[in-house]
């Protein structure tokens, strides 16, 4: 892989993620440019990076229980 | 292992604290239920979108007697959104039987919580070198709320820096975890 697609995948494994106009959630404009098998990978690292980051928390949560949990209570 | 439909009531209630036990032990079995779809759709935006729905639906929710109700049912909504969006964007990607063989895939069983795998991983984060160290702090940091472009940003980085040092310190703790004899879930076979 390229530098470039490097850097996309690692903003793809990320948990940030757009909304559109009627508040549904919408996937990363990052992951629009990966191909499938950066796509692939993508998939198998944001795993990984969401259980350290669940491990690391006091409640368990990873970036992405986070993120929805803000959601809801309107933060 | 514990049945998290024991979070229900308090769920119903409108308790977000319970609602984040629940997550906490659901999140990893709804995204492992994606692994198939992960060339088709961008799964962490199906997940969150799942969880978003399933505390949505839960008042209207009736347990069958069987263990983790829920999490079925979040199962079968993060599959149906990606089903729709695979049928939506890459028509050609997948025949309707293998949309229903990814359909009735099982569901991977949750992973127990480790109490010393916390301590490990700290240790590991600890141990990176100061900006890979700087930037999966920021990310972690901001659970999902900010872009990356933003956490560059507050670090000092450009956002390619800050991409490279996050990929760093991601494979620098999973060496240092490797090296503790720690592996991390293989995230499934898409």
């Amino acid at each position: 892989m390229t530098r470039e697609e490097l850097d996309l995948l690692e903003e793809a494994a990320g948990a940030w993620r757009p909304r559109d106009r009627s508040g549904a959630v919408k996937g990363h404009p990052a992951w629009h440019d990966l191909d499938d098998t950066a796509r692939r990978r993508a998939f198998v690292e944001t795993t990984r990076l969401r259980a350290l980051e669940a491990a690391l928390d006091p409640d368990g949560l990873s970036s992405t229980g986070h993120a929805v949990l803000q959601r809801i209570r309107g933060r | 292992m514990s049945d998290l439909d024991q979070h229900l009531d308090a769920i119903v209630a409108g308790d977000t604290a319970a609602f984040g036990r629940w997550v906490a032990g659901a999140e990893p079995r709804v995204r492992g239920s994606l692994s198939r779809f992960a060339e088709a759709v961008d799964t962490e935006a199906v997940v969150q979108e799942t969880l978003l729905r399933v505390w949505n639906v839960a008042p209207r929710f009736r347990p069958d007697g069987r263990p983790d109700g829920l999490v079925r049912l979040a199962v079968r909504i993060a599959r149906n959104l990606a089903i729709d969006e695979t049928r939506r964007r890459r028509p050609a990607l997948m025949d309707d039987k293998e949309l229903q063989r990814a359909a009735e895939q099982a569901s991977p069983a949750p992973t127990p919580s480790d109490p010393m795998l916390r301590q490990l991983i700290a240790a590991c984060l600890d141990a990176l070198p100061a900006r890979p160290a700087a930037a999966i702090r920021q990310r972690i940091a901001a659970r999902g709320g900010q872009p990356d472009h933003a956490l560059a940003t507050a670090a000092g980085m450009r956002l390619n820096t800050f991409l490279q040092n996050i990929r760093r310190a991601r494979v620098g703790m999973e060496r240092c975890l490797e090296r503790q004899g720690v592996s991390l879930p293989a995230g499934g076979t898409p």
